[in-house]
């Protein structure tokens, strides 16, 4: 079994749960750290940003004094989820991701194949998600307290982030509700930020389809993550001395991540795009090169067996075997 | 093309076809007297025997176009996707390499000597009749080799990027692999689907389980395989067409998986353990295995192009999709290759200290054929690495002549000698 779509088939599940749980009154909480939309009217647990944002936007003078205990208790929640699951919320759980995952399958069952970045392109946008992170943190307590002596911000600017988040058109989509799929001319600022939403979101559809996972490049999300990719109980091991640097593990992952094949003399290989899908680890050929670890354990281990089972079917026997027929994707 | 042969071209093909029947048959007469060989070997022996006896038949009489290769660089599943079939020229004939003296400066790769005396004079059927020729250019040697050939031949040169850690040449080659996909699909009238890349990956594929087998074979404790027939099976993918080698080495691995459990090797476990690395090792030219392990040594692995690293390296399907497949095919094929003409030497230092550790390696010997410049320029740095690494070694520098064999002998009994005393010092026993 491929681990791709054994992937495929948990983030199904999740998704399920995820939009439909709170239909059997299943609740995870709002501190999970992935794009489980607020907006979806029968979700099983929501995003930590949009608590976040509006914890942010408290003034200084309530956030540490009347909230200060649930903001804690908050930001623990978060904490714990980022170090049992880490970057697995972003290649297991998340439903963005999903949506994503389902366009490239969708892709490939057209047959149209994909596009890949240039490594400078991909490099020029590594800061766009801290950046995005750091806005999300400024802009609300904008609102709340006024910086660096500027005016407050109006309270249009609430919850920046998820006004610009794809996932909020989208998801509510699940259970039926098309009321954000909206342009808002109530203000300026809601203008500004609806419009700006619809554009991102065409984006994610039309990125999506073209290229793996190519939103998760700018998700704020990833960014905090981030800070449990050493931490975190959950691994991604490089033995560098049996890798032959074949560049499988970078062809195969949906991030580009160039550091997985190129990198030897490193052990710890979750990097700040890495998304713990395992996909580096089963298309590699080498024994033990690559292994995902739980609590330092190995859990999944790369071998020349395992690579070629996985790209298993019965090899033809003579070459007159090979299939004349013509597909519309040839050269 | 129009060939006009005279008198000495004649006399000079008719020599050569001789002496490379006297040479083929003294290595099989001698390998005729050995005992407790593998059967499995008989379909090995018969293709190069063919050499000797019926130059026509090395080739499986196949009406399909014939695409000969250089180098390790061309991947071969282009070829079979194409409906053609890929024969290797890589030629290891010190008469061949006399043939071809003529073309070439004084100090100059004895492989390409040998190809081109081969395609000069024809007494290899094969090296004519092929359709196309196609030749990477990743030494001096093959850059210009094409020049050569082309008199004979039709050639298609490949641009090989040199430091290919870059993303230019990454693009670069990809842009060349494509190249030679519509060379090939010009040629065969086939046109290269995505159906027909999955399917020949997948034949490739299970020649690679198999040649990974018989690698973890070669690794285990008991020498089951001599390293002479190693190279025989190796050699053999050059000629054979892929599913019926790999027919033939799943029996082989099948008898020594047999010999494995029943205890049964080819060399005493008394015989130091010998790795072999540096410029190709073709038939005949199997010189330096056999001195290897006539003065007492077994050669249990190799880092060589023309056997250990032939098959090693495997393309992953990622997306089933055309640019996806012939991507993973262009990476597979420059990557990880550790030829010297690369700048990056760290690639190949890593792989042998992998060896080393993995066959319980005694003794590295590098072999540099003379005027194979890559390896010798990157031997030095390598050698003073594995030395600190404290690792035996022994520097051949020699070409494909049979003259320098006694010499050599020598010095390799005295290295095998060395590491017999290297592991008595240690306390190993025999």
């Amino acid at each position: 079994m491929r681990i791709d779509r054994i992937r495929l088939v948990v983030q199904a599940l999740f998704f399920i749960f995820l939009i439909y749980g709170g239909i059997l009154g299943f609740s995870i909480g709002n501190a999970v750290p992935t794009m489980a939309c607020i907006y979806a009217e029968d979700r099983g647990g929501s995003c930590f940003l949009y608590p976040f944002q509006r914890f942010m936007s408290l003034p200084w003078s309530t956030l540490l004094a009347a909230t200060i205990v649930p903001f804690l208790i908050y930001l623990g929640t978060f904490f714990l989820w980022g170090v049992v699951f880490g970057k697995a919320f972003c290649g297991w759980i998340c439903p963005l991701g999903f949506l994503q995952d389902l366009l490239t399958k969708a892709r490939h069952l057209l047959g149209i194949d994909g596009a890949r970045f240039r490594w400078a392109s991909r490099e020029r946008f590594q800061w766009v998600k801290y950046a995005l992170l750091a806005l999300l943190i400024l802009i609300p307590m904008g609102i709340g307290s006024s910086l660096a002596g500027l005016p407050k911000l109006s309270g249009d600017w609430a919850v920046p982030f998820c006004q610009i988040c794809p996932g909020k058109p989208l998801l509510p989509l699940f259970s039926g509700d098309i009321s954000h799929l909206i342009i808002d001319f109530s203000s300026p600022v809601k203008l500004a930020m609806s419009g700006l939403l619809m554009g991102l979101t065409g984006l994610f559809l039309v990125g999506g389809f073209v290229k793996r996972r190519w939103f998760c490049l700018y998700c704020p999300m990833a960014a905090l993550l981030s800070l449990f990719d050493r931490i975190g109980l959950i691994g991604l091991k490089k033995k560098g001395d049996t890798c032959t640097r074949c560049g499988n593990c970078y062809r195969a992952c949906p991030m580009e991540i160039r550091e997985i094949a190129d990198i030897r003399d490193r052990k710890h290989m979750v990097t700040q795009d890495c998304m713990l899908c395992m996909r580096c680890i089963e298309v590699c050929p080498e024994n033990k090169a690559l292994s995902a670890t739980f609590l330092g354990f190995p859990v999944f281990t790369a071998s020349a067996d395992g690579f070629l089972k996985r790209h298993g079917g019965q090899p033809p026997l003579t070459q007159e075997d090979l299939p004349h027929d013509t597909d519309s994707n040839g050269s | 093309m129009i060939q006009i042969q005279t008198d000495r071209d004649q006399k000079l093909t008719r020599r050569l076809k001789l002496h490379l029947a006297m040479s083929v048959r003294e290595i099989f007469d001698a390998i005729a007297l050995e005992q407790n060989r593998p059967v499995a070997m008989r379909p090995f022996d018969a293709l190069f025997m063919n050499f000797a006896e019926a130059p026509d038949d090395i080739l499986p009489a196949k009406p399909v176009k014939k695409v000969g290769l250089y180098c390790m660089t061309v991947p071969e599943e282009i070829v079979y996707a194409a409906g053609a079939l890929p024969v290797r020229l890589c030629a290891g004939s010190a008469d061949a390499a006399e043939a071809g003296e003529a073309l070439f400066p004084d100090v100059s790769c004895p492989m390409v000597k040998s190809a081109a005396g081969f395609t000069r004079t024809g007494a290899l059927p094969f090296y004519r009749q092929c359709d196309l020729v196609v030749i990477p250019a990743t030494c001096d040697w093959k850059v210009k080799l094409g020049d050569i050939l082309s008199r004979h031949v039709p050639v298609l040169m490949l641009n090989v990027p040199k430091h290919k850690t870059t993303e230019t040449a990454r693009l670069f080659w990809y842009d060349e692999i494509r190249r030679l996909c519509r060379a090939l699909e010009k040629l065969t009238q086939t046109r290269i689907t995505r159906a027909r890349l999955r399917a020949s990956i997948s034949l490739i594929h299970a020649a690679q389980a198999e040649f990974r087998r018989f690698q973890d074979l070669r690794a285990d404790d008991l020498c089951l395989i001599s390293g002479r027939d190693a190279a025989e099976v190796a050699n053999a993918w050059f000629y054979m067409d892929a599913a019926s080698w790999t027919g033939h080495v799943r029996r082989l691995n099948e008898e020594l998986h047999k010999r494995k459990q029943s205890g049964l090797g080819v060399i005493p476990k008394s015989a130091p353990r010998v790795l072999l690395t540096g410029s190709p090792v073709i038939f005949p030219n199997w010189k330096i295995p056999s001195l290897i392990e006539n003065s007492g040594g077994a050669l249990v692995c190799d880092e060589l192009c023309s056997s250990g690293r032939l098959l090693w390296d495997m393309a992953c399907v990622d997306e089933p999709l055309f640019d996806d497949m012939l991507d993973a095919l262009a990476d597979r094929s420059l990557m990880p290759c550790t030829c010297p003409v690369f700048t990056d030497a760290n690639d190949r230092r890593v792989k042998l200290l992998r060896m080393i550790r993995d066959y319980r390696v005694e003794g590295v010997v590098h072999h540099v054929l003379k005027g194979c410049h890559p390896y010798d320029m990157e031997l030095r740095p390598l050698e003073a690495e594995l030395a600190a690494a404290g690792v035996s070694q022994l520097k051949i520098e020699t070409d494909y002549s049979p003259e320098d064999t006694e010499p050599l002998r020598t010095r390799i009994e005295a290295f095998i000698e060395t590491l017999k005393g290297r592991r008595l010092k240690s306390g190993g026993s025999f």
